[in-house]
């Protein structure tokens, strides 16, 4: 088919929404969500169909004129390593609708608009093939998820919100003066030319380009110690936004580090190296202790996400071609399992309206489905074999241990802590006697929401047993970001 | 210099056709009972030296008046700027619950007449003239503050306004003394070049006339320490006066720096551009800090105003024309979100004066929130607006002039007036409304809206169709 495949699959979540906000009826909102998401999917199909997994190369390039006196374009391209993300974002833009479908009964209209702007500038931002156009869907998520928190949230949801804004913020400006750095030394912000051009920056001005970049990245990763936004932001926000936050923003850190740091600092990725990697392995343990201590269950999985997100930045800054490959299924893997998580979350407290832990207890008797599929995602979280969370982390270990034996073992730490926190969360919330407070409340998921966390099924049982699904897109483009001189 | 001929005239027919406008709006001020007529007129007027402007320069630039006056792009740009700034207060001002006893006729022949004396600032190429539109500007603002006279706020901010306003008309002219002193001339040019023939650029005379023609300047774009009027006045003024000052003003003042220092003192940029560094330094981080604390919208927008005034000089503390042409893009941008803010106080009525009248107003009027929304995100510079396409070429002309460190401080005071604006978004939207919806505004308001919106957006997805016109001299 002839359509800018690209383009038309990042903003035509901007049109659904526009539409719902044109259209006026709040009873259609959903429906016009709905379909939009689902046509997002349909119409990104061509790209894996005719995506060539054996080039390193941008693929579906787009690139036309937009601001040509400053030489910037509007350019579009996936590799290998963005294409999987432009899915993970597709597919969870579909899953936000099932899980809002009747928990959000206030304000619909705004709330799916917001949704699927966050979509647009989600998918925008793993497609953008300059970095003009990546901090722009960068800057543009920051404010559906505002409002999103901020709207439809728990009780300390303006807390959160704002919280949450200034830290992005806060980190992203100094991206912005580190973009605005690169250009005015290069004179291109197109990711390939930068990386061609890079040999022009002295290695003091890549050290102070890389803090400011990794003053933006560190905090939507985020990285120990600028995480504190995170258990707020996600514990308060409404399920559909947990989801994004968890499922994509998180990544959009590390994806930053893969596209601009390395590629084009790669001296000052030397520098800063030995830090990122204990930062990482720091953020790996503390998180888990952190979560072991958690009353609250949305909580407790916000939490996860800062030892998990440790992994991920372990993996990348191992340098390794296995590290890296399984630092990027690792950010698949997260997305899919702590979306579920949160959509897990949010289907029972939709019933229950608590989320302390000691309100649970005994929910195997009254919901087997439900238990049993909270059962399956804790078990992914923790590594389980045959899982997808066990291929990742068994790159990323591997990697580590090729290159730094010591954290590679503290990383093994981890691993034991998160198997505890969530066996004990499952144990707590799903085994044992009934909570009284439960009796007489219809607990068992209903067809809607079985069909929501289906799709995370099976991408979990999947890519546990065939880790090649996504590895293979990978292995190309992760050499040759490793081959551009970086390798240790 | 022999006397003006019909070729010169024609450079001053859009500010001739505001005068006239004027005139006819005093003439018949006795028998214009409703606003629409005399806003209509206005706009009207507003339309046509815009246009006229937007299309007269394709002949080229023009001298005229023995050198006093210029049209080229460069004045083209802000005549229209300040054409488009006219035509918005303008539609803004047909209610305003300030402005409900205020005589109409007079109330727009004042606008047309500081529009005026605007439009004969950024075209001037002499000090002299430089100093006249400035003066028949601010005259005009005196009064149009404390138009409101059966306000005591009114007439206090216009007290405070004028002698504040005339001790930098004094320091202005003192400055533009000292230079005449030294160089026996006042036209840019001639200026320029005595300071290069006769080598008078380290002359502390000199230096001493160039900092009071900046600090008078200064004080017409409100930068700190220039900008202590700047709260009052618009908190006293009615909101479309307010607007008035905070977009017209700072344009004209940061117009007319642009082009003394490229043109007069072009030699003395290294001077200029410390003084102006520690303006915009002063400005941005004074600017967003002292907002934090406001809950009155139009103080509030004040201490923005003097912060964006910061991050337009960091255009021109550049002394390039790169950078000229990136305070231009500042401030057309400022112009139309400024105005959109306060336009949409405007539209509230009473309940838009403070923080807490817009609690919950996304649940009684979602669309007038949204714009609010956008015009905050802009103010803040965030994409895709046209505040982030401003901020983009401000702190890139800044990088480029090798003052790394004020951008860094500027981008870390943007977070801080982050928190200022979306503590306006957190009202409308996060509160529960207190107050009843207010009434469904005028059509010449959301116009006004529209307009001001559709800019500030269009700017900020394809900012390629102004940086080609945002050209310095």
């Amino acid at each position: 088919m002839s359509y800018p495949v690209l383009t038309v699959t990042t903003f035509l979540p901007l049109a659904g929404g526009v539409l719902i906000l044109l259209l006026g009826s709040e009873r259609l909102a959903r429906w016009v969500a709905l379909i939009t998401t689902l046509a997002t999917v349909a119409v990104s199909v061509p790209l894996y169909r005719g995506f060539d997994k054996t080039s390193s190369t941008l693929q579906f390039v787009e690139s036309r004129d937009w601001i040509p006196n400053w030489n910037i374009a509007y350019g579009m391209g996936v590799d290998g390593i963005s294409l999987p993300f432009i899915f993970l974002a597709s597919l969870l833009g579909v899953l936000c609708i099932g899980a809002s479908w009747s928990a959000i009964q206030t304000r619909t209209r705004e709330f799916y608009a917001a949704l699927l702007v966050a979509e647009t500038a989600m998918i925008g931002l793993f497609a953008a093939s300059n970095l003009f156009l990546f901090y722009i869907f960068w800057e543009l998520i920051l404010v559906p998820v505002f409002l999103l928190i901020g709207v439809w949230g728990g009780p300390g949801r303006v807390y959160a919100s704002i919280k949450f804004l200034l830290f992005t913020l806060a980190g992203s400006v100094f991206m912005l003066v580190g973009m605005i750095a690169l250009y005015q030394a290069l004179g291109t912000l197109d990711f390939r030319a930068l990386a061609l051009a890079r040999d022009s920056l002295d290695s003091s001005q890549q050290a102070w380009l890389f803090a400011a970049f990794l003053a933006a990245f560190a905090v939507k990763v985020p990285m120990f110690p600028v995480h504190t936004w995170l258990p707020d932001a996600h514990t308060e926000a409404p399920t559909a936004g947990s989801v994004i936050l968890a499922g994509i923003l998180l990544k959009m850190g590390a994806y930053g580090f893969l596209r601009v740091s390395i590629p084009v600092l790669p001296d000052a990725v030397q520098l800063f190296l030995t830090p990122m990697l204990v930062v990482s392995v720091v953020a790996i343990v503390y998180g888990a202790y952190v979560t072991l201590v958690q009353t609250d269950v949305k909580r407790l999985i916000a939490f996860s996400s800062i030892s998990h997100m440790g992994f991920v930045t372990l993996g990348i800054f191992t340098l390794d071609q296995g590290g890296v490959e399984g630092a990027v299924l690792q950010m698949i893997n997260h997305g899919i399992i702590s979306a579920a998580l949160f959509l897990c979350v949010g289907m029972i407290y939709e019933r229950t309206h608590t989320r302390e832990i000691n309100d649970y207890g005994g929910v195997a008797k009254a919901a087997p489905v439900y238990s049993t599929l909270l059962g399956l995602f804790c078990l992914a979280g923790t590594g389980f074999p045959g899982l997808n969370s066990f291929v990742g982390e068994f790159l990323i270990i591997g990697g580590a241990f090729r290159t730094h034996a010591l954290l590679g073992a503290m990383a093994v730490w981890g691993v034991v802590l998160g198997t505890a926190y969530l066996v004990w969360l499952y144990y707590r919330v799903v085994m044992g006697q009934i909570n009284p407070g439960l009796e007489g409340l219809k607990l068992e998921l209903n067809i809607r929401e079985v069909a929501t966390l289906a799709p995370l099924v099976l991408f979990a049982v999947c890519l546990g047993l065939y880790p090649d699904l996504v590895l293979s897109y990978l292995r190309a483009p992760v050499a040759a970001l490793l081959a551009g001189g970086v390798t240790p | 210099m022999n006397g003006a001929t019909l070729s010169d005239v024609a450079l001053l027919v859009p500010e001739l056709i505001l005068v006239g406008m004027s005139v006819a709006l005093i003439v018949l001020a006795r028998r214009i009972k409703n606003t629409p007529i005399a806003a209509t007129g206005t706009v009207l007027a507003a339309l046509g030296a815009g246009m006229y402007s937007f299309w007269a320069v394709s002949e080229g630039t023009q001298v005229g008046f023995g050198g006093m006056l210029i049209l080229d792009g460069y004045s083209q740009f802000f005549k229209v700027l300040i054409a488009a700034t006219l035509a918005l207060v303008a539609l803004l001002s047909v209610r305003s619950h300030d402005l409900e006893e205020v005589p109409r006729g007079e109330y727009h022949a004042l606008l047309l007449l500081a529009s005026t004396g605007m439009m004969l600032a950024v075209s001037s190429l002499d000090l002299l003239t430089l100093y006249l539109g400035l003066e028949l500007m601010t005259l005009c603002s005196y009064i149009l503050v404390g138009i409101a006279v059966d306000r005591p706020t009114s007439n206090e901010a216009a007290i405070k306004y004028f002698l504040l306003g005339s001790f930098a008309s004094a320091l202005l002219l003192y400055g533009i003394a000292l230079t005449y002193g030294l160089t026996g001339a006042t036209n840019y040019q001639a200026v320029a070049s005595v300071i290069t023939g006769q080598g008078l650029t380290e002359n502390p005379l000199l230096l001493v006339a160039i900092g009071l023609v900046a600090a008078g300047l200064a004080f017409k774009i409100a930068v700190v320490p220039f900008h202590a009027w700047a709260p009052d006045a618009y908190q006293g003024a009615g909101a479309p006066v307010a607007g008035f000052l905070a977009a017209g003003s700072k344009a004209v003042g940061l117009a007319a720096l642009g082009r003394v220092s490229l043109t007069a003192f072009g030699e003395e940029t290294y001077v200029l551009s410390l003084v102006l560094a520690g303006l915009a330094a002063l400005s941005i981080v004074v600017g967003s800090i002292v907002a934090l604390a406001q809950t009155d919208m139009k103080r509030l927008l004040a201490y923005s105003a003097i912060a964006h005034a910061g991050y337009a000089l960091m255009g021109l503390m550049a002394g390039t024309r790169e950078g000229i042409s990136a305070t231009m893009t500042y401030a057309f941008f400022y112009v139309f979100m400024t105005l959109g803010t306060f336009g949409v106080v405007i539209a509230l009525g009473e309940r838009g004066r403070t923080l807490d009248g817009y609690k919950g107003l996304a649940r009684q009027r979602p669309g007038t929130a949204a714009l609010m929304l956008l015009f905050l995100l802009s103010l803040t510079g965030i994409p895709p607006t046209g505040g982030f396409v401003a901020k983009f070429v401000v702190i890139l002309s800044a990088v480029r002039a090798g003052y790394v460190g004020l951008a860094v401080l500027a981008v870390a005071c943007s977070v801080i007036s982050a928190f200022v604006y979306m503590r306006v978004a957190v009202f409308m939207y996060m509160r529960e409304p207190e107050e009843p919806a207010p009434s469904s505004f005028p059509v010449a308001v959301s116009a006004a809206l529209a307009v001001a919106a559709l800019v500030t957006l269009i700017g900020g997805i394809s900012p390629g169709i102004l940086t080609v016109w945002a050209v310095s001299p």
